[in-house]
């Protein structure tokens, strides 16, 4: 007969014992339960937001450098979180002319943003006004789904034309392609769409009223500046020569902490240090569930313990170590443990799938084996206190304990 | 005969808070080997804590216990735990049945905690003792399903099964009906004639403690000449 020694029979002990008591052994497992829940949702969706972010930056297209006011995205490979993070000084044509003039600079798109009531007939939908040039199309990687974008000479001329984004379009004509041709009230102004977007899956870009910038200088943007300023650079190589000259021509008019001059892969960086550090600060929230959780499990392993004190008298009488005895309490509570862990990383899963739908929240490799990770570790950590109690028991004592 | 075990000078203390209980005192007692024998004392006089330290379940406070010569009171509790496992039986006054478990699964309880290789077949010596006993047909119940004398029986059959040397039963009829507790005290009569166990019979029952070859009386804690 092969004798079951080992941990398969300690399972399964466990597991009848848990059978028997299935109230209390899944109300002991909820508090880990919850809290494998909350520390997986909040990785999933700090990773979504993160991914999600991403995307939206590498979608500007490559080779593209960054000027923004404030000290924001500074510092080399990563940066930091200087005073006056983004805002401040606003740039104006004055600095698009000395920019253009950079060597290596092969275009130089503005881009001035403000919110604005989007108005066609009676119907009204909030959106955002983008002001900028011809160039952004690219930049911005925006395709048409109908209609045109507007040309380098719509900008010179001051064209009233307006290219909408899709949702904002779908909202204000139902079939969004209906758009073209049509006009708009932005702001007041009149305007006349002459070209829709595709749907981006970017709320402000699918909300946007793209304009020629010259055009905003007519009341919308009385102030005649920007928000930010993308320079596209033709060689990949020439990016830190034009980072450099950028700053030499902006520090000519503005001092060192006003702006930043950033590339695509410093805001990376500089992103990915931001949600780590979000995420850690949401693991760490999530994690007190967890030592709850673990509490729970102390408290019913020791309930355990003294309810069946005479049964541990008998295994010792029988011939059980101390140390079978540390392993049978101690096996229970891992069961236990990473039970709840299971069933709240499933509950996880559902929840994300559903979360999907609209927002991009993933589960990965790590967060399951975080989950599996912790719940044994909580198990073993809180079901050692107990199982030194049992296997400590002295076995007289236990047997004849009533 | 094989002396089997042997207590020299053996002490047992506890401490009640601060006072000092001495519930074996000095005791030096030999089992041979195939004994039947009986402790014979009255309720608190030390005949079970003297069971327990036999049945190796206690160290020793002073003193030595020889088994089979061999020096065991300070050996580990992994030592202990699996001579316990491979050469004690207990038998019980409430028999000590874990109720959650069938009475086959209790019966084959000890061969979860072998740490030696069993060369026999558990699940067969099982079934024949159980059939010997007569409670085969109660091998899928549970404890509290059936009578007294029944559990007891199956207590029997689980201090039998890993081929102990010895038994021991402490007050092994004080729940039991006198005839009831007749059969148990002649099953465990029979296991020492045809099977050769040592049987220590822990009792306060001078009737009981007859039935014996050979009686031990103690007394506050000593071995004493006769019972008072």
């Amino acid at each position: 007969m092969k004798i079951q020694n080992g941990f398969t029979h300690l399972a399964k002990t466990a597991i009848a014992d848990f059978k028997r008591n299935k109230v209390r052994t899944i109300l002991t497992s909820l508090g880990i339960m919850i809290g494998v829940m909350s520390v997986v949702l909040l990785i999933a969706l700090g990773l979504g937001l993160k991914n999600y972010i991403q995307e939206q930056f590498e979608s500007l297209g490559a080779n593209l450098v960054v000027i923004m006011p404030g000290s924001g995205f500074s510092g080399e490979g990563g940066g930091s979180f200087g005073p006056g993070f983004v805002g401040g000084i606003e740039f104006d044509e004055k600095d698009l002319r000395s920019l253009q003039g950079i060597a290596g600079v092969d275009y130089v798109v503005p881009l001035f943003f403000k919110t604005a009531l989007i108005e066609a007939g009676s119907e009204k939908e909030g959106g955002y006004i983008e002001a900028t040039n011809e160039e952004a199309f690219e930049v911005l990687n925006l395709e048409l789904l109908e209609g045109e974008a507007f040309t380098k000479s719509d900008v010179a001329r001051k064209a009233k034309v307006v290219v909408l984004g899709y949702v904002v379009a779908e909202k204000l004509f139902g079939d969004p392609a209906d758009g073209v041709g049509r006009t708009v009230r932005v702001g007041n102004q009149r305007f006349k769409v002459i070209g829709v977007n595709k749907k981006k899956g970017d709320p402000e870009m699918d909300n946007s009223a793209i304009i020629p910038y010259k055009t905003s200088f007519g009341g919308l943007n009385p102030d005649k500046t920007f928000f930010t300023i993308y320079l596209g650079v033709a060689l990949e190589e020439d990016i830190p020569f034009v980072k450099e000259k950028a700053k030499e021509t902006l520090l000519k008019r503005y001092d060192e902490t006003e702006f930043s001059v950033t590339e695509q892969a410093e805001i990376l960086s500089t992103i990915n240090q931001i949600f780590s550090i979000i995420n850690s600060v949401l693991v760490a929230i999530g994690s007190i569930s967890l030592i709850v959780g673990g509490i729970g499990i102390m408290n019913i392993m020791y309930a355990s313990v003294t309810e069946r004190t005479k049964e541990i008298g008998i295994r010792r009488a029988v011939g059980a170590t101390e140390q079978d005895i540390l392993n049978q309490f101690l096996t229970e509570s891992v069961i236990l443990s990473v039970f709840g862990g299971v069933a709240g990383l499933a509950l996880a899963s559902l929840i994300v799938l559903g979360i999907r739908v609209f927002f991009p929240a993933s589960i990965n490799l790590l967060s399951v084996v975080i989950a599996l990770v912790i719940s044994s570790a909580i198990g073993v950590f809180f079901g050692v206190f107990p199982a030194k109690r049992a296997a400590k028991l002295p076995p007289i004592e236990a047997i004849r304990y009533e | 005969m094989f002396c089997m075990i042997k207590l020299q000078d053996v002490s047992k203390s506890y401490y009640l808070g601060e006072e000092e209980v001495k519930a074996v005192h000095n005791v030096s007692l030999e089992i041979k080997e195939k004994e039947y024998i009986s402790i014979l004392g009255s309720s608190g006089s030390g005949k079970s804590t003297l069971m327990y330290l036999i049945g190796l379940l206690e160290h020793p406070s002073s003193g030595k216990i020889l088994l089979e010569g061999k020096d065991v009171s300070h050996f580990s509790d992994e030592k202990l735990s699996t001579i316990r496992n491979n050469h004690v039986g207990f038998v019980f006054q409430s028999f000590n049945l874990i109720n959650k478990f069938t009475v086959f699964e209790n019966v084959l309880l000890p061969t979860r905690y072998a740490k030696v290789k069993i060369d026999f077949s558990p699940q067969k010596r099982a079934n024949e003792l159980l059939k010997r006993l007569g409670i085969y047909e109660r091998k899928d119940f549970f404890p509290n399903k059936i009578s007294g004398g029944e559990q007891q029986r199956v207590a029997i059959v689980r201090a039998l099964l890993m081929k102990p040397k010895i038994i021991l039963a402490d007050e092994p009829t004080g729940n039991l009906d006198t005839k009831t507790g007749d059969e148990i005290l002649d099953v465990l009569e029979d296991l020492n004639k045809d099977v050769g166990v040592t049987v220590v019979l822990v009792t306060h029952e001078k009737i009981v403690a007859d039935r014996t070859k050979r009686k031990i009386y103690i007394k506050d804690g000593e071995i004493v000449d006769k019972y008072l």
